[in-house]
């Protein structure tokens, strides 16, 4: 299946891949048990939504600035078209929490974590190309750099605990 | 020890020249496939030409962190992804190739590749100044980004 996807679409998987990520660190937090990870798997859940909240709204001001940017909008140039195309690879993807049965191992899930923390930031990076202002794109770079920092979170974790 | 930023693109290089081997490797293994892998290597070449003239063009500052990273953030990134072997200089890419028996897994194998090219470089592009060049890190970024679409084009074709 070869997927393009138009401005809107990617706003809304952006908020998907949020919210998938809130699931996958909650479903984490309970397979870890371990109450100091827990809270960091339940913070980095925190964050995400916070995210998402930030990509709807954002999602909102694309669509009130670019009327005609539904499912039948044009692509307005050939790099924006490959980089949607690209996108498409990273963003559509399976509800993450419902990956984890509870029997894996800790450097599973943490290595799980840390793919798809990369995903996202990927997905940002082409994302950037859209943000309907320079306001929007100082965002998603902030956000960008909250998710490397996740990265960073992650790593900790994985040090301490393999 | 944090990096410099002369490391920071040497790094980067080491991470294309990895793709091109990858990519010729790749080609020859897989002729049906050939084609498309043959030009991925030379866009490869490409970025790691870029990078080098990036790396040229440090004169006097290759010693100096490169941004002000007070929490050492952008540093503790790249060292995280530096040590996954992103960039591995002895990575030994026929022996990887090894294992993948059909265009399919060498595809899929090449996606993941350029995702975890894609996610080093935006570490740099945080790491380094706009005088610097992060302007054209932008442009490779969108470049691999354009290399994930057509290898997931192809992987749909077969």
């Amino acid at each position: 299946m070869n997927v393009t996807l138009n401005a809107l679409e990617i706003f809304e998987i952006a908020e998907q891949i949020e919210q998938n990520g809130a699931r996958f660190y909650k479903r984490s937090a309970e397979i870890f048990g371990e109450p100091v990870i827990c809270r960091i798997f339940l913070k980095l859940a925190d964050w995400e939504l916070k995210h998402k909240e930030i990509f709807s709204g954002m999602k909102k001001q694309y669509a009130e600035s670019n009327p005609g940017s539904g499912a039948s909008g044009p692509e307005r140039t050939l790099q924006q078209a490959k980089t949607m195309a690209g996108l498409a690879v990273f963003g559509i993807k399976p509800n993450p929490s419902d990956e984890l049965s509870g029997k894996e191992g800790k450097s599973d899930i943490l290595r799980r974590a840390i793919e798809k923390e990369k995903d996202s930031i990927v997905f940002y990076s082409g994302l950037r190309d859209f943000a309907p202002a320079a306001s929007a794109k100082e965002k998603i770079d902030e956000i960008i750099r909250e998710e490397l920092r996740h990265i960073i979170i992650l790593n900790k974790v994985w040090q301490k605990t393999t | 020890m944090p990096f410099n930023a002369d490391e920071v693109f040497e790094m980067a290089e080491q991470i294309e020249r990895n793709g091109v081997k990858f990519y010729r490797d790749a080609a020859e293994k897989f002729p049906q496939v050939g084609e498309l892998f043959n030009d991925l290597a030379e866009m490869e070449v490409k970025h790691e030409k870029t990078f080098a003239e990036m790396r040229k063009g440090l004169s006097g500052t290759q010693a100096e962190p490169i941004v002000f990273d007070p929490d050492g953030e952008a540093q503790m990134y790249l060292q995280v992804m530096a040590d996954n072997h992103v960039f591995d200089p002895k990575a030994d890419i026929t022996a990887q190739l090894a294992g993948k028996d059909t265009p399919e897994a060498v595809l899929d194998m090449a996606i993941g590749l350029e995702r975890d090219s894609i996610a080093f470089y935006v570490g740099i592009k945080e790491a380094v100044s706009r005088r610097a060049g992060k302007d054209k890190i932008d442009d490779i970024i969108k470049e691999e980004v354009g290399h994930v679409a057509i290898l997931k084009r192809k992987l749909d074709s077969l």
